[in-house]
């Protein structure tokens, strides 16, 4: 029996020390080091800075704003889109693929697209709008204090309303055909259908949507990073950007990681709130 | 609705994601003069490959492109090597009470950590070891990446597998790990395929870690490439746009490979890394 649990656990044993060993190492790693003062004691001072600290809140508020937006445009697209392309005949299938294409991009290729795409002198956006007459010179896109975060968002928007729309989709061809024939023989109508039938149906998907996509709006790095690096001044500074510059710029390991931990427990707190806020409406 | 509006809705929404995409190519098939033109030109203009000339011959990306090759492969196949044999242990052998469940749960929880919290730890770490700028390191931390993804797909493909088949070839005399190789994977590979792509695209995208354990031109990867020409002060918009491509080009192959996968793998949170 002993025997041969542990030549069962030969088979995994390999994977599990890889991932144990990149996983529990840093976390242990943190927690030692955010109770590190420089000259090697034990100190409270880098979480009690977190309270002080008006970057942190900058960019744990810049966090929040982009994941509520981002996650909001995100599923009411992806929704919009899933159903309308679910209710195609003919191309169904091209449709489906074709709409995929901008999450399976490198990010630092989004980021190159955009910057294309934003720059207020040459980019194409710009230049479309001033070859329909529009007066481009106030629209400065991701590089202005007041219309950068947003312009990050529409990136990320961009990139990943595909997800949304391919879980929905997917949830939408799992539904099961007799309710909507029904209906459809009773003679609802397509908004009803959709929300009275599909709509309650797909409430699961929805959530399981929303979290992972939520999750991963909280840790944005890379297109914000390439795009804006947090600027200008800290306009697009998140949570991941500013961790960043805590430890790449200032070199300040231990407040970082004071950071990562506060920002991992946010996270863990959002998630469960998100969960236990749909679970109680499913009910 | 009618059903030309809905055609036409769709036709927009593709033309939204798609036509950010060809702006990339365009630019990185135009003539200089040409980049900024206006208004822009999206099909009627001169193609030329000097940029292609320019980012593969004059400047490095050559190199950082084999980086790139080198490391996704490699993590990949470790990837597999490890993962393939534990998501089989995991969907067939008998394990006491609840282990199946909370090994299985601990595993796919590893995808859960914001890679910002892991990153500067990891960076220290090998550090120490001296390992930092290695393509080899960083195809290890990809490996860690790909893990649980492997171990999920390739046990929901084992469990679809009836199990009387290594059974019959166990008492042909097959080991455990022949009937594995010779009976099990032939069944499974086109998932097995499937989930060894979903591994490559995560790999050769993936930026944050590349960008802090490369310390020289000789630990680069594409991505990283690209991303150092864009923060520069005169951009190369040309060169820069057509390392773009090069770098899009081979996930677009890949997912055409694996479209009968694209929703099961994607949906599992593949390419995000």
């Amino acid at each position: 029996m002993t025997a041969r649990l542990a030549r069962q656990g030969l088979w995994l044993a390999p994977a599990v020390a890889l991932l144990a060993a990149l996983s529990i190492y840093p976390m242990l790693y943190l927690l030692r080091v955010s109770f590190t003062a420089l000259d090697g004691g034990f100190t409270l001072d880098h979480f009690a800075r977190l309270f002080q600290d008006r970057f942190f809140a900058a960019a744990a508020m810049n966090t929040a704003i982009y994941t509520v937006v981002a996650l909001g445009l995100e599923l009411v697209l992806g929704l919009a889109l899933a159903v309308l392309v679910d209710s195609l005949g003919r191309g169904r299938a091209f449709f489906r693929t074709a709409l995929l294409a901008p999450m399976l991009l490198p990010p630092v290729v989004v980021a190159v697209i955009w910057r294309l795409v934003y720059n207020p002198q040459f980019g194409v956006l710009n230049g479309t709008l001033r070859s329909m007459g529009v007066d481009t010179s106030a629209l400065v896109w991701a590089s202005g204090q007041s219309t950068a975060l947003l312009s990050v968002i529409l990136v990320d928007v961009w990139e990943w309303t595909p997800f949304m729309f391919l879980l929905l989709t997917a949830g939408l061809q799992a539904l099961p055909a007799e309710p909507l024939e029904a209906a459809r023989v009773d003679g609802a109508t397509a908004w009803r259908v959709f929300r009275d039938i599909k709509l309650p149906l797909l409430k699961s998907t929805i959530f399981l949507a929303v979290l992972l996509r939520a999750m991963d709006l909280m840790r944005v790095f890379d297109q914000i990073f390439l795009i804006t690096g947090g600027g200008p001044g800290i306009a697009t500074e998140t949570m991941s950007l500013y961790i960043y510059r805590t430890a790449f710029r200032f070199f300040n390991f231990g407040y970082a990681a004071a950071m990562s931990l506060a920002g991992l427990a946010l996270a863990v707190f959002f998630a469960r709130g998100l969960l236990r806020l749909i679970t109680a409406r499913a009910r | 609705m009618k059903t030309a509006l809905r055609y036409a809705l769709a036709a927009l929404a593709v033309a939204a994601a798609i036509a950010p995409i060809w702006w990339l190519v365009t630019i990185s098939l135009k003539r200089e003069i040409d980049h900024f033109a206006s208004p822009p030109v999206w099909i009627a203009f001169q193609p030329t490959l000097d940029h292609y000339r320019e980012a593969f011959f004059l400047r490095p990306f050559g190199a950082y492109l084999w980086h790139s090759a080198l490391v996704a492969a490699g993590s990949t196949i470790l990837a597999l090597v490890l993962g393939v044999p534990a998501a089989y242990a995991l969907a067939r052998f008998r394990w006491p009470g609840q282990f199946r469940d909370k090994v299985g749960f601990w595993i796919l929880s590893q995808r859960m950590l914001p890679p910002i919290v892991t990153c500067v730890p990891l960076l220290l770490m090998l550090r120490q070891l001296r390992l930092l700028d290695s393509l080899a390191a960083l195809a290890v931390v990809y490996t860690a990446f790909n893990l649980p993804f492997v171990i999920w797909m390739m046990r929901g493909f084992f469990e679809e597998i009836p199990a009387e088949i290594e059974e019959a070839a166990m008492l042909d005399g097959e080991s455990r790990l022949g009937a594995l190789m010779r009976v099990v994977l032939p069944i499974a590979s086109p998932g097995l395929a499937a989930t060894a792509v979903f591994c490559l695209i995560v790999a050769w995208n993936e930026f944050l870690f590349a960008l802090m354990l490369s310390q020289t031109q000789h630990g680069t990867t594409l991505p990283v490439g690209i991303a150092s020409s864009v923060t520069q002060y005169e951009i190369k918009w040309g060169a820069m746009s057509a390392a773009g491509v090069v770098a899009m080009a081979p996930v677009f192959l890949f997912a055409a490979v694996v479209q009968k996968y694209l929703v099961r793998g994607l949906s599992l949170g593949a390419v995000k890394g």
